[in-house]
């Protein structure tokens, strides 16, 4: 059938036009990671080398080498791993509250989290800083930490998805004399556990990325986290482009890895994150 | 997905059984008057609708406590403090609305705020039509869709520093970009010291960051209209383009909204890639007002005027969050 093949012809051009587009996409990437592999004189050789031959795998050491990045990673997996730890169990616990509770005040209280939700750092950036300042958290873990924990997005998604619960679940576990603690961690976390999961690693993302917050708190560069130390490696060499991009291409892995491990509750996190920016 | 399928809540059962609770305990009081009020009040303490409550503000406490110190306090704060001249080192000066005086006249800040729009509504403008395409297309059935997909998203997943690092190589004037421009014989642009390219520059490295991200809000709210509305569609002889505009473009509405609120909100407050490529310039060109807080309180220490500036991104960013939560209201209950 002629009309078939026609629509069959146009099909394939837009899966090749899709493929296309997606390698234009993925230059950037690609460019990075073949820049980090080439020797500096040959960056901007034309025509460009996709595949630099040989690639000098020594620019990742050297860059490595050049800032304590062992330590950046270290801090960031410290900060990252505490925040999500004490905001999901928080967060997990205001929402269970404020889902499968009913006391006075509830709804104001209610309104009072989401307000806050229209309160990012970039807006509060001063006032912040001088809390922290004056709590003598400047350069200390705990005020890399604290007031990141402090985010309502959590509450909110934990909320919702405790809302889809049924409530005889939880009556039934307090009847059986589990206690309220018991109910919570026993009984509603497990049965919550996509959206538990779904706030960790959307968290973890959030926090291993952030740049803001440690940027204007961090001063000692033995707290420093990856985002601020390649901020600054990039700085002072600005000009040795194969350096900086090995250590962004290594800066990217972790993100990747989270990806391809938890690409499920990764993409509904950022489905889901509309409710929160 | 599970947010906009979750229904009213269901308390219903749960508070009436706690209301007949009260209620069964009223007529008892009458008879028993003697006894003392320490005991009275240990009973009350102890029974459930009590006991229930109490574990309700405990369970919401911490993190509510957190919200206070780090979002409450600091909002009013920065009340008090865009009413203020402070430099960190002599105490804060009440100067009135001098800071807003200040900035209503401060050719820089116009600059400021005439940038973030700029920047704002060129990548949304693009934003909400090239990522529902992108979301048609991956919503339809493609060989190796899997992998295209990765592909497609993975400069969303690009770490930000990562992201400012990659595109300030892009813009060299030996960088890839203009590589592309020559090989399609096109001049050279000065991406970062030409006044007039610098921003279509940005705009170009967000659409490249952001279309594949709102990509994803836009999938899954095609993936929540139930198969069975095309096929109905389909016996009313309504196919492609008709299918999309009566079936997929009424009931992709509250998606549609979401992502038009949330783009500008997550636009407005960029900060870290300009920061990193330009620094603001040349000529403050791309000195966003996130950009312009941050080097009058951080750089100049004036606290005082920064949180007058940072008032006025929030009255921005506000106006889009209340229709959001609005729209979102609407959402859940429709």
């Amino acid at each position: 059938m002629p009309a078939g093949r026609r629509q069959d012809a146009l099909y394939w051009c837009g899966v090749l036009l899709v493929a296309g587009w997606g390698l234009v996409q993925l230059a950037p990437i690609l460019w990075m990671i073949s820049t980090s592999l080439k020797p500096l004189r040959e960056v901007f050789a034309l025509p460009i080398q996709w595949v630099p031959r040989p690639p000098q795998w020594a620019n990742y050491p050297e860059a490595w080498n050049h800032f304590p990045f062992a330590r950046y990673f270290a801090n960031s997996f410290i900060v990252s791993a505490s925040v999500t730890v004490l905001n999901v169990l928080l967060a997990g616990m205001a929402g269970y509250s404020l889902a499968k509770y009913r006391y006075f005040g509830q709804r104001a209280l209610f309104i009072a989290v989401l307000s806050t939700l229209m309160l990012p750092i970039e807006v509060l950036m001063v006032p912040t800083f001088l809390i922290v300042k004056s709590l003598g958290w400047l350069n200390t873990y705990q005020g890399l930490v604290i007031p990141v924990v402090a985010d309502a997005f959590g509450i909110f998604l934990m909320r919702q998805y405790l809302l889809s619960l049924p409530d005889s679940l939880v009556e039934a576990a307090r009847i059986d004399g589990a206690g309220e603690l018991g109910t919570y961690f026993r009984i509603v976390v497990p049965l919550s556990w996509p959206a538990v999961l779904t706030l960790a690693i959307f968290t973890w993302r959030e926090t291993w990325d952030a740049f803001v917050w440690p940027f204007i708190i961090i001063t000692d560069d033995s707290l420093r986290t990856v985002p601020i130390g390649l901020q600054r490696f990039q700085e002072q060499y600005v000009t040795t482009y194969n350096s900086v991009m090995a250590i962004s291409t290594v800066a990217m892995i972790p993100m990747v890895l989270l990806f391809f491990f938890f690409q499920r509750a990764f993409i509904r996190g950022i489905a889901l994150s509309g409710l929160k920016e | 997905m599970w947010l906009t399928r979750a229904g009213p809540p269901a308390v219903a059962g749960g508070s009436s059984a706690r209301a007949e609770r009260i209620g069964g305990g009223a007529p008892h009081r009458l008879p028993v008057p003697t006894v003392p009020r320490a005991a009275r009040a240990a009973r009350w303490l102890r029974s459930a609708e009590v006991r229930h409550q109490a574990w309700g503000y405990l369970f919401l406490a911490p993190m509510f406590l957190l919200l206070v110190v780090f979002k409450f306090i600091p909002m009013i704060q920065a009340l008090y403090l865009s009413l203020t001249t402070y430099d960190l080192l002599s105490p804060p000066r009440f100067v009135g609305l001098r800071n807003y005086m200040t900035l209503l006249g401060d050719p820089l800040f116009h600059q400021s705020v005439g940038v973030t729009v700029y920047y704002v509504f060129g990548t949304c403008g693009f934003i909400w039509f090239l990522s529902l395409a992108m979301a048609l297309i991956f919503n339809a059935p493609l060989p190796g869709k899997n992998l295209l997909r990765t592909i497609y998203f993975l400069p969303a997943i690009v770490p930000v520093v990562v992201y400012a690092v990659i595109w300030q190589f892009l813009f060299h004037p030996y960088g890839l970009l203009n590589v592309a421009l020559h090989a399609v014989g096109l001049p050279a642009i000065h991406w970062l010291t030409d006044t007039r390219a610098v921003m279509p520059g940005f705009i170009l490295a967000a659409l490249w960051r952001f279309v594949p991200y709102f990509m994803i809000v836009y999938l899954a709210g095609l993936q929540n209209i139930p198969h069975e509305y095309y096929e109905a569609a389909a016996i009313d002889g309504a196919a492609g383009v008709q299918a999309f505009r009566y079936v997929t473009l009424p009931l992709l509405r509250p998606t549609i909204l979401l992502v038009v609120v949330v783009s500008i909100i997550l636009m407005s407050k960029v900060f870290t890639n300009v920061l990193i490529i330009t620094g603001g310039g040349p000529d403050g060109a791309t000195r966003v007002l996130s950009l312009f807080i941050y080097q009058t309180g951080f750089q100049f220490f004036k606290m005082g005027l920064a949180s007058a500036a940072s008032i006025f991104l929030l009255l921005g960013t506000m106006t889009f969050t209340l229709l959001q939560l609005r729209l979102f209201r609407d959402d859940a209950r429709g």
